[in-house]
């Protein structure tokens, strides 16, 4: 080979580098965009009075002085509306019948819409269902309701042999000439005055419950399940994953067993996370009874199960990792065995350690199949720490999916999705950070 | 001194637990689902320290939680089939069903699609994979894109029950795992036909009229409707008078009980 061919290889590999690298950093950032940006607006928005009414109403939170006069001026600014309604139903009264009926039913959605943009009509009683005792909260959905409002939306299918088409007419139109006319122009011309739009900051996203299943209020349920969840399978997988790190390293001989021992610790590491959800459901509810009913105990146990074989390994390597002559010096000034271990080899090996407690805390906070059979619920309260032992929780994986899958109105809630999905990232974010740092200055502290 | 604080927080933690016994453990049906949810948040208002939670895992699956007394309340959107009571049976459960509302099985259709009715016959055959292409409907020249609940779903028994006579689905069929997923489908696939509970219909998709017959409360309740069937709660025996489960499974009677279970797009089992 000559030198110029050589050369050229390797350029070329370097420029393959590159080209990878990039792709990885593109792929990211198509990620994480969209995640920042969507999750974003849950908790920034424009919300509108109605946001704040419920704040004030279901949440006990904002400015008890001011919100009546605020309130008071929306009010007014859809008194005309109501007017208007209700001149033009005193008007159908005295319709020919033919033409009444023509007029009745489009009203009727007129009438509905406008419910759905600004909540029950004043003097109405108020609904059971909390989510249809208020308007619009947000800003962008406004403005999709109030679309609602103006246009009446039909399926055109007079070409034959062809998918309808989508046809918009302007409520204007099919009311011109009665008493309903006016009311259109008012609506999209006094909007903001009936709803102020203001932009809102709503942190407590994370912090509030969720009200009449994720239409208001925020995430905590899921925040706190899946911080229990997390917490749990460490508290179980933590000591059960160095001791056996431990026996691995230090105690056992190495021969056939120690190597099938490690072979079978390298299958469990590959096998499906939705087997171990099975397993979960079997041996800890089913058979072993840790609870009467799913529960963040055996959702834990299951996820510990889980998250062991990257422990042991990872544990295993930090503490092969620990050079001899620390042992042999230990050995030597006449500490025992277990002295050793104790005093020297696991503070030695704790940063490692720690990387492999930091990579299997992310995963046991983003997975998803353990916990479905075991502990993940759709709806739930935020639970006391002595009630995860016998009582299942949502969780935010599994949530993320529920929501986008099941819900019956998540094109309404779509915000809550996304929101739930930058929580969960920058909740293992955090994790991982903090577990960072942790070994960053507990390898300094040993370094002198 | 340091004993007995450990000792005082253990006495409290196991008080605690003992007395955390106000649950109430709901799984099974999606369909149900939004009703159970409801219900829950309703009930949670009134009594703010007993915890509801809700799966929303399948008619099948909440039939096994029952079985496996890991619920209190199997919400189903079928009646138990005979080899579950027999299970229970086995098992010392006795379960009671309580129904808690009625709902039509919407075919659903893209609002694109020109089509308006079809027989019970036409949808079997579709399903059935007899007919490919909307064209031999009345519709455009597409491909007929199936869609069907899972195995495990209450909601795909009813329909195989009265629209398939319990004869196999073509191979082609899709199968999803939820109503919500169904309705997802539909409205993304123009060529798409799908079922899914009164209470999942939006905007979004259309519903069809099945042999003349268009999905209202009304044709539900009267039975005109050809595709519906009453949604269940079981419970093991029925509850303890006055006990919280009790309470919560007698809201579908009260007028409020009635009036969510409207709203939310289902049929109130009586009409007050």
């Amino acid at each position: 080979m000559t030198l110029e061919t050589r050369k050229l290889l390797d350029k070329a590999f370097s420029g393959l580098g590159l080209i990878a690298i990039g792709m990885m950093a593109a792929a990211l950032l198509l990620i994480l965009t969209p995640i920042l940006w969507r999750g974003s607006k849950a908790f920034i928005f424009k919300g509108t009075i109605e946001h704040r009414r419920v704040m004030l109403e279901e949440f006990d939170r904002g400015n008890t002085d001011r919100f009546p006069a605020e309130m008071e001026k929306a009010k007014a600014a859809r008194e005309p509306i109501y007017q208007i309604l209700a001149d033009f139903k005193a008007e159908m009264k005295t319709m020919e019948r033919s033409t009444r009926g023509e007029y009745k039913s489009a009203y009727r959605e007129v009438e509905q819409a406008i419910t759905v943009l600004l909540g029950p009509a004043p003097g109405e009683r108020t609904p059971v269902l909390m989510r249809q005792r208020y308007g619009q909260m947000r800003w962008d959905r406004t403005q999709i309701k109030l679309h609602e409002v103006l246009f009446s939306e039909e399926w055109d299918y007079s070409i034959p042999g062809a998918m309808g088409v989508l046809v918009e007419t302007p409520r204007i139109e099919q009311f011109a000439g009665t008493k309903l006319e006016p009311l259109f122009h008012y609506m999209e011309e006094h909007i903001d005055e009936m709803m102020r739009p203001k932009t809102t900051f709503y942190w407590q996203f994370i912090t509030d419950k969720s009200k009449d299943s994720h239409i208001f209020g925020g995430i905590w349920p899921e925040v706190l399940g899946t911080l229990y969840l997390t917490l749990g399978a460490m508290l179980f997988a933590i000591p059960m994953g160095v001791i056996a790190a431990i026996y691995l390293c230090e105690y056992a001989k190495e021969g056939r067993v120690v190597s099938f021992l490690r072979i079978c610790i390298s299958t469990l590491a590959g096998v499906p996370s939705i087997v171990f959800g099975l397993f979960g459901l079997a041996f800890f509810l089913n058979t072993i009874h840790v609870s009467d009913s799913k529960s963040v105990l055996a959702g834990s146990l299951t996820l510990s199960l889980l998250i062991l074989p990257t422990l042991i390994r990872s544990a295993e390597e930090a503490i092969l990792a620990v050079p001899r002559t620390y042992k042999e010096a230990a050995l030597s000034l006449g500490a025992g065995r277990w002295h050793t271990i104790l005093t020297v080899i696991l503070p030695a090996s704790l940063p490692g350690i720690l990387t492999g407690i930091v990579i299997s805390m992310g995963r046991a906070a983003g997975e998803t199949a353990p916990i479905i059979f075991t502990a993940a619920v759709s709806v739930g309260a935020p639970l006391k720490i002595w009630e995860t032992l016998n009582q299942p929780t949502p969780a935010l994986p599994w949530n993320i999916y529920n929501l986008c899958t099941e819900h019956e109105a998540v094109d309404e809630i779509r915000h809550v999705q996304y929101g739930m999905v930058l929580t969960l990232v920058v909740i293992v974010l955090l994790l991982n950070m903090a577990a960072i740092l942790m070994r960053a200055r507990i390898s300094k502290k040993l370094r002198g | 001194m340091k004993k007995q604080i450990l000792a005082l927080i253990i006495a409290t933690t196991v008080a605690n637990f003992t007395h955390a016994a106000d649950t109430i453990v709901i799984d099974g049906s999606t369909t149900v689902g939004p009703i159970a949810k409801a219900f829950a948040e309703y009930f949670m208002t009134a009594n703010p320290d007993i915890n509801i939670t809700i799966s929303e895992s399948g008619s099948g699956n909440g039939a096994k939680s029952l079985l496996n007394a890991s619920c209190n309340i199997a919400a189903m959107s079928r009646p138990m089939k005979d080899s579950e009571f027999k299970a229970c049976a086995e098992k010392g459960i006795h379960p009671v069903a309580h129904v808690v509302a009625l709902d039509g099985l919407p075919i659903l259709v893209h609002p694109s699609n020109p089509v308006q009715e079809l027989s019970l016959e036409q949808v079997r055959k579709i399903y059935r994979g007899e007919i490919m292409n909307w064209k031999e409907l009345g519709g455009p020249d597409k491909k007929i894109v199936a869609i069907s609940r899972d195995t495990n779903s209450g909601t795909f028994e009813t329909f195989n029950k009265l629209v398939m006579k319990k004869q196999n689905l073509s191979a082609k069929v899709e199968k999803v795992g939820s109503n919500g997923a169904i309705r997802q489908r539909v409205q993304t696939t123009p060529a798409a036909i799908g079922f899914a509970g009164l209470g999942f219909v939006d905007k979004t998709v259309k519903a069809l009229k099945i042999n003349g017959i268009y999905p209202t409360a009304e044709t539900v309740q009267t039975g005109e409707y050809p595709i519906a069937r009453p949604l269940f709660m079981y419970t093991d025996k029925y509850p303890k008078l006055g006990s919280p489960l009790y309470q919560f499974n007698t809201i579908h009677l009260t007028e409020d009980g009635q009036e969510i279970v409207e709203e939310i797009g289902f049929v109130p089992v009586t009409a007050y």
